[in-house]
């Protein structure tokens, strides 16, 4: 740096280098480490040839006095003087030799005052750097332009971008008028008036952020709410202490809202102790109007404070004295015709007798008894005026500022010095009392613990290193869903799982102290000496409130998801973090109730269920009839799952009746169901006869699982770029009253298991743009493929719904076509099995084939007891932990047993057989060729269609058909159904044929 | 909160002691950079906020004159420092909000240690011994678009700048918040944008930049990254990355994150 410095130098006009040396010569007085802005600036003030001070003059809209300028000096000299002094005493005379280095503030000072300087110059553009030299103007321009100088500058009511514009403006002149010399220094006092509305602009905004967008600025106003309330509990604190206890409030535009606020409340005796009794007088409003008669209305207040006060009732008066510019105010004809004048304007006078008298006032009711107090607001440049004007007042009247903010910032989150504000440090500068106050403000962020917090901060700390490893991972501040997600794949890509585990114990240890801290607050307030009530959020719950985005509207920051989230995140596997989060823990006998419950088998349950209904809550016969209609409505469609059946009537109905129970507390209205076992085709069809029962409507079906063998399934267009929670929300959305089915939940990711679960615990639904459904009264049938041990075992005889899934599918498509053929009787037998004597079907013929045999069932034994067996080898865990999560949350798990075809075959048998013989005379027997029969079955049962309906609709004409055909003498004869190979027409998305062709030979 | 905390949805996430500022680009918000941020949160301070402008900022901030120019922008992105308080940062800035920190950058050079450039162009428009990769004449078909039909210039602007199909995630999320800008306002900030030309500003900018492209880009060809690197006056970096698309940071997040936290964590010197 210091070889630097003579480079630095040759990049300067003569005039800037010597302000330069002089500021370092500055500091290295001062004994400061390093030469900043601020020596810059103090310096140029300084300089006899006083730009700045002019410009600054100048840019002020209505003060040109002097006296101003007297006060940015020692705001600057106050600035310097709290830099850092280098403490190397020791080499002392080493460290007079040195020079205080360039700080990095004024080297980027410089360096922008030397782009500044090229771009001013057009002509030299391609020039080296070394070429330009930057004239004391830039660097007074750039020197503004240094936040630290042009903060100073705010506490002085002086703003350096109309400082800055002044001189510019000035510039600019010299350069149109006199472009050849640009090198001459410039006279401001010979320049044209700035235009005064651009200045006054800038002024009114010296307060606040000078890059803000003006739009901005008119919501400021509307500020309010807990910062305003800490403010008031501050306020009142002053007023009940004994000494200092005049707040003046210091700040705009709050302020006299604080005070609106406080007066209100002492007025309605809102507040205890001894402000209770104590009466508010105001200054009136043409108190000030005549400057010459203030003193005499002092007078005239003091005797009415003195009758108040004696009254017995009145414990004491504040006197609220309102925005203080009355007393400083000059009155604008004199100051502006006042112009160099070093005496103070006779408003001014007025104002210091009127600080005299009030003195008087003070001392002779507030000295002992305490009686009188008083309030006022001002602004930072009134009561820096009152200060410099009024130099006595502030312990003659025993004031105390109290920097008001005008907006709160995010405190702590970027502590720079810890400074809150530019008010703490103007106040802070100025305050005879320096220090305390911004002291308090700003140090109570860095301040640690006090020596007994720390220790137990240490012993927690101990004890968290010790159990790391064992201990799952507690709480991560809660983020946006987005990041949350993003995190989660961030973890699975990193693979880094020790980085991972220092990142967690890092942010432990962090929140460690930070609780540490705030306990310290809470417990040892004089260690932190917090008597002005500075404590504020700490930074990590800051952000993370401040982390929720009005406009994402996914994420509240109350619900117990995020309230949750921490504590479910495991260090060794954050993927589980999403099933994991979510309600507080259930407790684990619901759970293992739930498990025996749905264990404890299905054919008691739908007896118990109802009874259980009717018991528990005496039911209305309207509920009752509800029950039986739904579960009729439901065995019709889904006979072969009786229980199932009635299980679900019972849950529904029950649902439905607490439902409108708890609805008076608005809480849900939403059912979730999971059907659990292999039949696929009965959860579907359960499904499809509920929501028709219950709904009226089609339900929806979103597959989770791989499946893609839906016939429901809807383009595949109108998925693209949804998620599946997506899907649901949309289905929900676009009829609160319906029925989602969501298949497959076993085979969904994580993820989608995940937002399930939350929206089973919620009520609510997050979509990927996050926003909230509201689940409305929809049913979620989820199913899954599970089924319970004890049922497999039971499963017995019964077919693998994996295997004979497909295989009905590729049975029942395919544009089969049946026929009825007739032929001789090959074997002169009754089937004596069409009328229900099952154990007594025959033996397979192999010339023939046709008839129902029980080959198959052995065939489907032996079948099954393979899938069976790989079925329990297949199933991953996750299938069985991932339903048992989701069956902690489902108002009820109903199992669909394995279903045994063999009936099933019969009972088509049986009825294709009844109809026959009721249309063609008994003595005709039917035969149902096996594929046949195979084929129909499929069809009926993945079909939507009901055996009775096809019966109807397909066999029966061509019964009907087939009798007007027969041959008189049928005795031998035999009507075989099988299948037509000769006409495959294409098939159009039935799965059964429409019609069945009769052929008649013979 | 204050007022500019609220108005740009000012989120400060992580901890460390250097700041990062991520600045988003035309047509999304800060949610373009939620690939980025849980990489950053544990070493540095992550300053995220939305321009204004963006869909999830208040429409009736968006001062048509202020943002007529990307100076307002810049002003803005001082406007946060300051109220942040931060005294130094690394800025990341993608497309326009690269340019947007490189003016801030040059009025307040104390506040930027270095500036992160993504898909970064300071011209859009073709010129002599310039290749910008747009003709005056598709600008005004675009802007005659944008005005005609907002939606279906969304869904057909989106695929093409992002370079994906139509189902992409990443598509449909620019989509998304693309169509959430008011349609007016989206208008005049594709024109401030696409009309603008900061080639000037370039030689005045002091700070290290690191410049960061897709090498398929419909909205910044690869040359004009080469072209930055030519004539930005301060030091500066080039890297290529294989992503496709204008927001690969939101496409090809593996690509472009590892290149990113390299950039940002490392100097140009030690890259």
């Amino acid at each position: 740096m210091r070889a630097g410095l003579s480079t630095i130098h040759q990049t300067l006009t003569p005039e800037a280098a010597t302000v330069l040396s002089h500021s370092i010569a500055e500091a290295s007085r001062r004994n400061h480490g390093q030469t900043t802005p601020l020596h810059v600036a103090a310096m140029l003030l300084q300089s006899p040839t006083g730009f700045l001070r002019q410009a600054c003059i100048k840019s002020h809209p209505n003060s040109s006095h002097p006296l101003q300028c007297r006060a940015l000096e020692l705001c600057f000299s106050v600035a310097l003087e709290r830099l850092p002094t280098v403490q190397n005493v020791s080499n002392g005379s080493l460290g007079l030799g040195l020079d205080p280095p360039i700080s990095n503030a004024l080297m980027a000072a410089l360096k922008r005052a030397q782009a500044h300087q090229r771009r001013g110059c057009p002509e030299q553009q391609q020039q080296p750097l070394l070429a330009v030299k930057v004239e004391l103007e830039q660097l007074i321009i750039s020197i503004l332009d240094d936040p630290s100088v042009s903060r100073v500058m705010r506490e002085a009511s002086f703003s350096s971008p109309a400082v800055k514009s002044t001189i510019e403006h000035s510039l600019n002149a010299t350069s149109t008028s006199n472009s050849t010399n640009t090198n001459g220094p410039i006279k401001f006092g010979f320049r044209p008036v700035v235009d005064t509305d651009h200045s006054s602009v800038a002024t009114h905004s010296a307060n606040r952020n000078l890059y803000l967008n003006p739009r901005l600025q008119q919501g400021a106003a509307s500020q309010s709410g807990q910062q305003r309330s800490e403010d008031v509990k501050r306020v009142i604190d002053i007023l009940t202490r004994n000494k200092k206890r005049n707040p003046i409030l210091v700040g705009e535009p709050e302020p006299e809202l604080v005070v609106k606020e406080i007066l209100k409340r002492i007025e309605s005796k809102e507040i205890d102790g001894i402000l209770r009794n104590v009466e508010v007088v105001r200054l009136d409003k043409e108190f000030a109007s005549d400057k010459t008669q203030m003193v005499a209305k002092i007078k005239e207040l003091g005797t009415q404070v003195g009758a108040k006060i004696g009254n017995l009732d009145c414990e004491g008066v504040i006197l609220d004295l309102g925005d203080l510019k009355w007393l400083v105010e000059s009155d604008q004809s004199v100051g502006l015709r006042g112009g160099a004048q070093q005496q103070p304007p006779p408003a001014l006078e007025a104002g210091g007798a009127v600080v005299v008298e009030m003195g008087k006032l003070l001392r002779r009711f507030g000295e002992e008894s305490g009686r009188l107090r008083l309030i006022g607001t001002a602004t930072c440049e009134t009561y820096l005026r009152c200060q410099v004007y009024h130099p006595s007042m502030e312990n003659d009247w025993d004031l105390q500022a109290v920097p008001i903010t005008v907006t709160a910032s995010l405190p702590g989150i970027l502590p720079r010095f810890g400074n809150n504000g530019i008010h703490n440090r103007s106040i802070e500068s100025i305050s005879p009392m320096k220090g305390l106050l911004s002291k308090n403000l700003g140090s109570s962020q860095k301040q640690g613990p006090c020596p007994q917090c720390s220790q137990n901060y240490e012993q927690e700390l101990e004890k968290l290193l010790a159990t790391k490893d064992s201990e799952s991972e507690s709480t991560q501040p809660a983020l946006l869903q987005w990041l949350q997600n993003a995190k989660v794949h961030v973890k699975t890509l990193d693979q880094t799982q020790n980085k991972k585990q220092e990142m967690i114990l890092d942010q432990k240890i962090r929140q460690l102290q930070k609780k540490w801290k705030d306990t310290c607050f809470n417990l040892h307030p004089n260690f932190h000496r917090l008597g002005l009530g500075s404590d504020r959020l700490g930074p990590a719950s800051l952000s993370i409130t401040s982390l929720y985005n009005t406009s994402l509207v996914g994420c509240q920051p109350k619900s117990p998801l995020n309230g949750n989230s921490g504590e479910a995140l495991q260090p060794g596997s954050p993927v589980r973090t999403d099933l994991v989060l979510g309600r507080p823990k259930t407790p684990e006998i619901i759970h293992k109730g739930r498990l025996r419950d749905l264990s404890g088998c299905v054919p008691s349950e739908p007896q118990k269920k109802l009874h259980d209904l009717q018991s528990d809550k005496p039911l209305k016969a309207s509920d009752a009839d509800s029950f039986k209609k739904l579960l009729k409505g439901l065995t019709e469609k889904v006979w072969w799952q009786q229980d199932a059946a009635s299980a679900v009537a019972a849950t529904v109905t029950r649902c439905k009746l607490e439902n409108g129970k708890r609805r008076g507390a608005g809480s849900k209205g939403d059912i979730w169901l999971l059907f659990s076992g292999p039949d696929r085709i009965g959860k579907k069809k359960m499904v499809l006869a509920l929501s028709d029962q219950v709904y009226g409507s089609h339900p929806v079906v979103i597959c989770l699982g791989s499946r893609q063998d839906d016939t429901d399934r809807e383009s595949d267009v109108s998925f693209r770029g949804k998620t599946v929670m997506d899907r649901i929300a949309e289905a929900v959305r676009r009829d609160p009253f319906s029925i989602v089915m969501l298949e497959d939940v076993d085979e969904a990711d994580i993820l989608v298991r995940g937002g399930i679960k939350r929206a089973m615990e919620n009520g609510r639904l997050i979509d990927s743009y996050g926003r909230e459904i509201s689940l409305g009264n929809a049913i979620f049938i989820l199913t899954a493929s599970w089924l319970p041990d004890n049922l497999k075992s039971l499963s017995n005889g019964s077919i693998s719904m994996e295997l004979d899934d497909k295989k009905l599918a590729s049975l029942a498509s395919g544009g089969w076509q049946l026929r009825l053929s007739l032929s001789e009787k090959t074997y002169k037998r009754r089937a004596s099995w069409l009328h229900g004597g099952e154990n007594r079907a025959t033996k397979p013929k192999k010339e023939t084939g046709s008839l129902l045999s029980f080959d198959l069932n052995e065939a489907a034994n032996v079948e099954d007891e393979k899938a069976d067996g790989s079925r329990s080898h297949n199933l991953p865990n996750r299938l069985v932990s991932g339903s048992g999560e989701l069956l902690d949350s489902v108002d009820d798990a109903v199992v669909f047993k394995p279903v045994d075809f063999n009936p099933i075959r019969r009972d088509i048998a049986n009825n294709i057989t009844k109809r026959f013989s009721s249309i063609i005379d008994e003595r005709v027997s039917i035969e149902i060729l096996d594929e046949a029969l195979e084929k129909i079955m499929s069809g009926v049962w993945i079909g939507r269609s009901g055996l009775e309906e096809w019966m109807e609709k397909a066999l029966v004409p061509s019964l009907q058909q087939l009798k007007t055909r027969l041959p008189a003498s049928c005795e031998s004869l035999v009507v075989r159904l099988e299948l037509d190979d000769e006409s495959c027409k294409p098939s159009h998305g039935d799965w059964l044929p429409n019609s069945v062709k009769v052929v008649v030979d013979g | 909160m204050g007022v500019v905390e609220e108005a740009h949805n000012l989120k400060v996430l992580g901890s460390g002691d250097r700041v990062t500022v991520l600045a988003h680009g035309f047509g999304t918000d800060q949610s373009v950079w939620k690939h980025l941020v849980p990489h950053l949160v544990d070493d540095f301070r992550v300053v995220l906020f939305d321009n204004m402008g963006a869909g999830t900022t208040n429409p009736d901030y968006f001062d048509f004159n202020r943002y007529a120019t990307l100076e307002g922008y810049a002003f803005d992105l001082l406007a946060i420092l300051e109220e942040l308080r931060v005294e130094s940062c690394i800025f990341v800035g993608h497309s326009v909000s690269a340019m947007i920190g490189a003016i801030a950058s040059i009025s307040r050079p104390d506040l930027f240690s270095k500036i992160i450039m993504m898909s970064a162009s300071p011209r859009y428009l073709n010129d002599v011994d310039y290749y910008g990769g747009f003709e005056q004449d598709d600008l005004d078909q675009l802007f005659e678009a944008i005005g005609a039909n907002y939606k279906s210039w969304c869904s057909g602007f989106a695929p093409l700048l992002v370079g994906g199909d139509m189902e992409s995630v990443a598509v449909q999320e620019f989509s998304r918040t693309l169509f959430n800008m008011r349609p007016d306002i989206a208008l005049s900030v594709a024109q401030t944008i696409f009309q603008s030309d900061m080639r000037q500003i370039l030689s005045l900018v002091t700070v290290p930049c690191h410049i960061l492209q897709s090498v398929k880009d419909l909205a910044v060809p690869v040359v004009v990254s080469e072209y930055l690197h030519q004539n930005l006056s301060c030091e500066s970096i080039v890297e290529v990355m294989t992503s496709d698309g204008h927001l690969p940071q939101l496409s090809s997040p593996d690509i472009v994150i590892p290149v990113l936290l390299k950039h940002i964590r490392f100097d140009i010197s030690t890259v």
